[in-house]
């Protein structure tokens, strides 16, 4: 049976999916404006593996937002600053605008500016006691550094000690047996 | 003697040595009648050490049931909640072999049956298994097998295939009247293993085999493990409601498993757990949705 509050512990760490970066309310049909219209999907794209600084293995990072019926003109700025194309992206479905934005050599934060920008999403408000929680959590993994390099130096004190033990034994039979 | 010196307490022991010493003395000693009543007195030295003995031996083998411990300080959620979430962490994975699971913790002894067998869903889980039966070819039950969507039939070119390693299918069955000639062949050390031996205890040797056949296509094998009950209960594309009415048949089946154990076996289900493929796990409430869930229709498709 796990832990109690291990099980606890794994599930909290879904903090960061509620209120981390890019936790945000994307337009839906509801609200959609005419320079944010819906966002009806996403797609991605990324190398599965990353060899050396720049990738030059895998296709070119790219994500795809797929809009409801119209792009707006930031999105078309942003997605139209250097035109490519994502061919492993999905064809739009019926009446779907697609913009595709060059993901290529940015941070995560720098790529959800630009969605962010470009759908007009709005971030999810972080409450208080989610940061004193999100801080619980970050104390606990401090600690838990201390704490492991603690019981790893004692564990091995108590390793080599039992081997020099084990070293005068075995000399002790050398000599008897001699 | 000594059962009655390990349950009664040493008050009720030592009234029963002392009569016990006053016939005896009686009979065999009369001529030390004192000296018997005060050993008898000064509680039992044998009985006292067989006691010792039991007490140790409980703690050693620690407790009976299985610990559970208290799940208040553990956060619930309602399944749309946690299908939520459960979706949000799969982002990524292969969303076709991406499965929900739940996971049935039950409160139980440590020994005592197990509860194991097979569940229809009302909505399909798993994609088609291979099943293979074994009973004797060109019997009424082959042809029947066959009807119903085995795979591979047949007694001797089975055996011959299994040996030569090649096992082309997930599931094994066996007619009774094949049984002596499966275990002639000796194959319990290939199939065992894999959990492929057809045996009475998993329900693989059946008269009808036909229907078992028709069961397994559609059905879910599942047995109680360290008082859990893990399985499969859906695939990431199913809505809220395909899952809840897998959820609900799950667990009144194993209520009714656990009722027609035993009268004396007391098994209940003590939390429901859904998880997925590469997710934690999120304890249910019981709730189907509440007021911050999204829509149904958003927690549905891949």
């Amino acid at each position: 049976m796990v832990n109690l509050f291990k099980r606890m512990r794994k599930l909290k760490t879904m903090l960061d999916i509620r209120v981390g970066t890019g936790a945000a309310i994307l337009p839906s049909v509801a609200n959609a404006s005419k320079e944010f219209p819906a966002v009806t999907r996403l797609h991605l794209t990324y190398a599965q593996k990353i060899y050396g600084a720049d990738n030059r293995a895998g296709p070119p990072p790219a994500l795809t937002i797929y809009f409801a019926d119209r792009i707006g003109s930031t999105a078309t700025a942003i997605a139209g600053a250097k035109k490519i194309t994502d061919k492993h992206a999905p064809a739009p479905a019926n009446g779907e605008k697609m913009a595709t934005v060059n993901i290529k050599d940015l941070t995560y934060q720098e790529i959800w500016n630009r969605v962010q920008a470009s759908t007009g999403a709005e971030e999810i408000p972080v409450s208080e006691e989610d940061k004193a929680e999100a801080q619980k959590f970050e104390d606990m993994n401090t600690k838990a550094v201390k704490d492991r390099e603690r019981i790893q130096a004692k564990r091995q004190a108590k390793k080599d000690q039992e081997r020099m033990l084990a070293e005068a034994r075995g000399e002790v039979e050398k000599l008897q047996a001699a | 003697m000594s059962s009655l010196g390990v349950t009664l307490p040493a008050a009720a022991r030592s009234i029963l040595s002392s009569c016990r010493s006053s016939i005896r003395e009686a009979t065999i000693v009369p001529a030390f009648p004192a000296f018997r009543q005060v050993r008898g007195m000064g509680s039992n030295p044998q009985a006292k050490g067989k006691g010792k003995k039991a007490a140790a031996k409980t703690s050693r083998r620690g407790p009976q049931e299985f610990r559970q411990k208290s799940l208040k300080d553990m956060e619930q959620f309602a399944l749309c909640d946690a299908m939520r979430y459960i979706r949000a962490l799969e982002v990524g994975r292969n969303p076709t072999s991406v499965k929900y699971e739940a996971h049935i913790r039950l409160r139980t002894r440590k020994d005592g049956p197990v509860i194991r067998n097979m569940i229809r869903f009302p909505h399909a889980v798993q994609t088609e298994s291979r099943i293979c039966v074994i009973c004797p070819p060109d019997s009424k039950q082959a042809k029947d097998a066959l009807a119903a969507g085995a795979v591979l039939v047949g007694e001797e070119e089975v055996f011959e295939a299994v040996k030569a390693g090649i096992i082309e299918f997930d599931r094994c069955l066996a007619h009774p009247d094949s049984v002596p000639a499966l275990n002639k062949a000796g194959l319990g050390r290939i199939l065992g293993p894999r959990g492929l031996m057809p045996s009475a205890k998993a329900g693989t040797v059946v008269e009808d085999v036909a229907s078992r056949v028709e069961d397994l296509r559609g059905g879910t094998v599942y047995r109680e493990r360290d008082a859990v009950i893990r399985l499969p209960i859906g695939q990431l594309g199913f809505s809220p409601e395909q899952l809840r009415d897998n959820l609900r048949t799950t667990i009144e089946q194993i209520k009714k498993d656990a009722s027609g154990l035993n009268d004396r076996i007391n098994k209940e289900i003590y939390e429901v757990v859904l998880s997925s493929s590469n997710g934690p796990g999120f304890s249910l409430n019981g709730e189907f949705k509440t007021d911050a869930s999204p829509e149904t229709s958003a927690l549905t498709g891949v």
